[in-house]
């Protein structure tokens, strides 16, 4: 064994001794398989680099020129002709020719398209998550809506609900009596209910007063006589007739369907269409999150 | 075996070019045919909108927010479809970004309001707390540059033939005759507005950077060719 080797062997034999003391120091566990051939292939890492290049720095050592020139040369500057070794120059021409194969025939590249892959993965989706929560619980519901709530509602609504000091619907209440009245001066025709546009102006002065208070009260108590004119259309209970008009008690599921498809522009601001963002099980899950909110 | 290749070095670096460049091309050529193509029914930006994207720029929004959605699922539920090729026709230049210090924008004009930007761009943190983002209140002061604005629609329509009408032309006293058209839409942004200084500019016929800045956030997104439904 000359020096040489015995120099890279020190040299490899510090570097695994390095590596150990981190490794003690880390605390890192060696009985664990894992961290045990991860320390395995920094053992052979080092002693690998360590003992290659002693092979070839004492091989340049001693080496001469020896073989048979190439032809061609550059400025006098030539070299050796040493060919591939056969097996290797066949399996890559044999790589070449699969390649070929399996961007025509194995995984067409004109076969797929990035659009493709999300159509199908989201479509998959899409029907396993229906299909995982067809009889899903209110609870899970509720936390469900929740995390939407979060991500797709929060930057206006509030991380709440509570509608952030006034800058968008307030989830404690239904109504307050000022949007209560701006409604009723000025109509509405945007939720796209069955019942269709309700016009400006259906009650005025003491009635419109009264009504607005008792809808923002909680309808509780004696209901005022001139609510009779919203109950054509919202229903005697102001429930919205099952889904025919917008229901002035709650948030039912119809009222959110409705107000994520449609958008709303009110007297607080706007909000734009929700539409095709949530699948029917996330409306499900919205509204029972949003009617927990209710103060 | 390849001795014939090395005594021919012109073929050779042709060679080796293809080569390298292969995967370059696969990706890239089929993408030329279609970027100059803009999605069907898509309109070129306003000249208010176009005010707002030098704001946009020059506020260098683009350190922080992307604008452009990937096709993956966690992308799309979030921020709404992916990105298509050409959306961005009308864009010179674009801004993809390429960093998320904040959210994806292009598409905010789909599910963020007038109302909301004013109180975002006035304060962040009162409509999302926790945000890091700085408040960019001299907006609120500084006047927008209709003018350039104005320069550039009338640049990219003669030199890329973007589909302005006839009413954009070269000359000062064609955006004299213009000018009433981007008050008008200035003036319908700062009716859901509600910073009086704001509003008094507007009517003013002055146009605060905040007004073109909510206009240009306002398009970003499918409204700019799904709006004839």
């Amino acid at each position: 064994m000359n020096a040489l080797v015995i120099k890279a062997l020190a040299f490899a034999a510090v570097l695994i001794v390095g590596t150990l003391i981190v490794v003690k120091q880390m605390n890192i566990d060696l009985s664990d398989p894992i961290n045990a051939l991860t320390m395995l292939g920094a053992v052979a890492i080092a002693v690998l680099a360590f003992g290659v290049s002693a092979k070839y720095i004492a091989q340049m050592k001693t080496d001469t020129a020896q073989g048979e020139l190439a032809e061609e040369n550059w400025d006098g500057i030539g070299e050796y002709k040493n060919e591939l070794p056969a097996g290797w120059a066949y399996s890559f021409l044999g790589t070449l020719i699969w390649a070929l194969w399996y961007w025509q025939f194995g995984y067409p590249v004109n076969a797929y398209s990035q659009i493709g892959e999300w159509n199908e993965e989201t479509k998959a989706y899409n029907k396993k998550f229906e299909e995982a929560h067809k009889t899903t619980d209110k609870a899970t519901l509720k936390e469900m809506g929740e995390s939407i709530f979060l991500v797709q509602c929060a930057p206006c609504h509030g991380t709440t609900g509570d509608g952030l000091s006034g800058k968008a619907q307030d989830f404690g209440a239904r109504m307050t009596k000022e949007q209560i009245l701006y409604t009723i001066e000025h109509g509405s025709n945007q939720l796209g209910y069955p019942m269709g546009a309700m016009p400006p102006g259906m009650a005025s002065g003491k009635d419109a007063e009264e009504i607005a208070a008792w809808i923002a009260g909680g309808m509780k108590g004696e209901q005022p006589a001139a609510f009779a004119t919203c109950a054509g259309c919202h229903g005697a209970d102001g429930k919205g007739n099952n889904g025919m008009s917008p229901n002035l008690a709650e948030y039912d599921l119809t009222l959110v369907q409705h107000t994520l498809e449609h958008g709303k522009k009110g007297m607080i601001g706007k909000m734009p269409s929700f539409k095709t963002r949530m699948t029917p099980v996330q409306e499900k899950a919205l509204t029972e999150y949003i009617q927990s909110l209710k103060n | 075996m390849f001795h014939w290749l090395e005594k021919n070095p012109f073929l050779f670096s042709v060679g080796v070019f293809l080569v390298i460049a292969f995967a370059g091309i696969i990706e890239i050529l089929p993408n030329f045919a279609e970027a100059s193509r803009p999605v069907a029914g898509l309109r070129p930006y306003t000249v208010l909108e176009l005010a707002g994207k030098e704001v946009y720029k020059k506020d260098n929004c683009i350190a922080c927010h992307s604008q452009l959605i990937r096709p993956f699922k966690a992308e799309t539920d979030r921020y709404g479809q992916y990105s298509l090729s050409g959306e961005y026709a009308y864009d010179r230049p674009f801004l993809w970004g390429s960093k998320r210090t904040g959210p994806d924008l292009h598409r905010v004009g789909d599910y963020r309001t007038t109302d909301w930007h004013e109180n975002h761009m006035w304060d962040p943190t009162s409509v999302v707390p926790g945000s890091i983002m700085p408040a960019y209140k001299h907006q609120f002061k500084n006047i927008a540059d209709l003018e350039t604005a104005y320069a550039e629609a009338v640049t990219v329509k003669n030199v890329f033939n973007v589909p302005y009408g006839d009413d954009i032309k070269p000359g000062k006293e064609a955006w004299e005759a213009y000018k009433p058209k981007v008050l008008a839409e200035a003036k319908k942004i700062a009716a859901d507005m509600k910073n009086k200084d704001v509003k008094d500019a507007v009517a003013r016929g002055e146009v605060p950077e905040i007004v073109a800045m909510i206009a240009y956030l306002n398009a970003l997104g499918s409204s700019r060719y799904e709006a004839k439904k």
